[in-house]
């Protein structure tokens, strides 16, 4: 496979010929915020981005979608599924980070005896092209968690902004398949190759938020009724912001939603939160999590200390939306380190 | 694989009141399509989802046995949105159920052991379904002594009183029930069911403990079975949670890095004491 070169310019020409085939999803404008959405028309790419707000994790588990539609005829249910999930799809310019998330998302809805269809069928019918992180931003820790601003694997085309052009590798073999199809495309020179792999080695060395995971879940699985969960959830609002941004967060509520005037409804699957007090509230009135405590605890315990157990890796990519979305400033590298610093404080009893 | 979150249509076949007060009732389903019958091959304390489609889904135990063909069987208490959708429901009715779901009772783990069947409350309902498996003429030999300890506010609130009545004939099943308070005509026991535990004290020796009920009554029952010499991996509950999907994708279920719609609800009181308590 040789690598490519696209001129910026010809960003367009690339649209028009891959939207015939794909639903084309890339980063745009949204009310001053970067969002991946279905692109219309080529002028409304965004290039110049760090990240979107929403991970495109969205495009294919969206806040709020159909499992199925309904409606009655008299008392008996005719129930209609999705039509839509085999439409191919192609989300241009995912950063490493959350084309690492898709990953984790096929992993997790694919675990166990039952196949999460709607996620996995489309996942199927996407293809993801990636784009390096030249500038990582101050919040970023991809490096802590396996990953990297460069990193290509979960990707099926690879970018890579040289400034005036995109440096393009085919990763996967559909991505080779969609290279292939555009055929216009230069190919690469050495020097080209070259620049990518230092923009990658800079991007590296930029990382300044580093942290030790191996240490951190250690510690976590010792540490459940430490006194630090107060102090970590003290300031916590309960927004749920960091939930709802974080892109390997997979947590619905399901509801009927009706057209009573139609006899007809769908059940749709909406995002939940594990930070809400009615996420776990019992008809009862029992409520497992009622307090701030244990939900905050929740979610560490989910990404640092759940997930290294029954899925054998993080469950964190390292985007650092949480960071960036907390309105209080409790933030995951805050959280972090009070977490360390559990270790560092007993490792001092112990010598002293 | 065809997707899990769309449920098989049955139809409301009966719906028998189950307690004095009418908030509890048990409705029987038959599948609209034999095939879906046939795939719905359940065990004793496995549950499921299932949806009046257009008011909403919940996760039931399922109270009818395997043993008992045909339809199967769930009892309701009138509490939310979508129990309550169930109370106003009528014979014919579609139902859409999702299932059978969750590990249930170990039924093979039980071979050859003595079974003490301890429940309170509406929760008998998949105890009724184990009793009923186990009582069947085909597993009848398969298993060891039988005793059930079931206890009850009151007189009123007592379920499945015509399956209760039957095993009470019966010489291969010890039944005793209980109520909280003296009744007028009430001639079993009376007293909390830990009193009872106590009073009765089945042996631990190869015997299964088997208990479902409020957070209360599990508490001081297990505490009693412990005086007496039960181990921890012989005593086995069955837990509730919120639940949406029951398949381990919505998340909320979950305690620690268990989930109790895959990994349970059934767990043993050792493995209950390795998760966090927050359940």
């Amino acid at each position: 496979m040789v690598e490519k070169i696209l001129k910026k310019d010809d960003i367009g020409k690339l649209y028009s010929e891959l939207e015939k085939e794909y639903k084309f999803y890339a980063p745009t404008k949204v009310k001053g915020n970067i969002a991946f959405k279905h692109i219309l028309n080529a002028e409304e790419i965004e290039l110049d981005y760090l990240n979107s707000k929403v991970p495109p994790k969205d495009v294919l588990f969206p806040q709020k979608e159909t499992i199925f539609e309904y409606r009655y005829e008299g008392k008996e249910v005719i129930i209609e599924e999705r039509k839509d999930l085999d439409d191919k799809l192609l989300i241009f310019g995912v950063r490493p980070c959350d084309a690492y998330s898709f990953k984790l998302l096929e992993d997790f809805f694919a675990s166990g005896d039952f196949q999460d269809d709607i996620f996995l069928k489309k996942r199927e019918n996407a293809t993801i092209i990636g784009i390096g992180c030249n500038s990582p931003r101050q919040s970023c820790f991809c490096t802590s968690v396996g990953g990297h601003p460069f990193q290509k694997e979960s990707t099926d085309v690879f970018l890579s902004d040289l400034g005036d052009t995109y440096l393009v590798e085919a990763i996967s073999e559909k991505g080779k398949e969609l290279v292939k199809k555009l055929s216009w495309l230069a190919d690469a020179k050495k020097a080209d190759m070259e620049k990518s792999k230092e923009l990658a080695k800079l991007a590296e060395d930029s990382f300044t938020t580093k942290f030790n995971f191996d240490l951190v879940t250690k510690v976590l699985d010792e540490n459940f009724e430490h006194p630090v969960w107060q102090e970590i959830s003290e300031s916590c609002i309960g927004c749920s912001s960091c939930t709802f941004l974080c892109p390997t967060c997979t947590c619905f509520d399901v509801i009927d939603e009706n057209d009573e005037y139609n006899n007809r409804g769908r059940r749709i699957r909406i995002w939940d939160t594990c930070q809400s007090c009615l996420y776990t509230l019992e008809t009862s009135g029992h409520n497992p999590r009622p307090a701030k405590i244990q939900r905050c605890r929740n979610r560490i315990m989910h990404k640092f200390s759940y997930y290294p157990s029954n899925y054998d890796c993080l469950g964190c990519v390292g985007c650092g939306r949480c960071i960036t979305a907390c309105p209080v400033n409790n933030e995951l590298r805050l959280i972090i380190d009070k977490i360390l610093e559990i270790q560092e404080k007993s490792g001092e009893k112990v010598s002293a | 694989m065809p997707n899990p979150y769309i449920p098989m249509l049955t139809k409301i076949k009966s719906i028998i009141s189950e307690n004095e007060v009418r908030d509890i009732k048990t409705i029987e389903l038959e599948f609209q399509k034999e095939e879906d019958y046939k795939a719905f091959d359940y065990i004793p304390g496995q549950f499921a989802e299932i949806s009046i489609i257009g008011k909403g889904e919940c996760p039931i135990g399922i109270a009818s046995s395997p043993t008992e063909e045909g339809t199967i069987k769930f009892t309701i208490k009138k509490m939310g949105t979508v129990t309550s959708s169930f109370h106003n429901s009528d014979i014919g009715d579609t139902i859409g159920v999702r299932g059978p779901l969750g590990n249930g009772w170990p039924m093979e783990e039980l071979k050859g052991q003595n079974i003490v069947v301890i429940g309170g409350g509406f929760a008998f309902s998949t105890l009724r379904s184990l009793v009923l498996y186990v009582l069947d003429d085909n597993h009848r030999k398969d298993y060891g002594d039988i005793t059930v300890i079931y206890g009850n506010r009151d007189s009123g609130e007592v379920l499945y009183r015509d399956v209760l009545e039957e095993w009470e004939k019966r010489d291969d099943i010890n039944v005793v029930l209980t109520i909280d308070r003296e009744e007028e005509g009430w001639t079993r026991k009376v007293g909390f069911v830990a009193a009872i535990v106590k009073e009765v004290a089945p042996s631990p020796d190869n015997a299964v403990a088997i208990i479902c009920g409020p957070p209360i009554m599990i508490r001081t029952a297990v505490d009693e079975l412990v005086k007496i010499g039960w181990k921890d991996e012989k005593i086995l509950n069955s837990l509730e949670m919120r639940m949406k999907c029951g398949i381990g994708k919505c998340g909320r279920c979950n305690i620690g890095e268990k989930f109790v719609c895959i990994d349970g609800p059934v767990f043993s009181l050792a493995e209950l004491k390795k998760m966090p308590n927050e359940y």
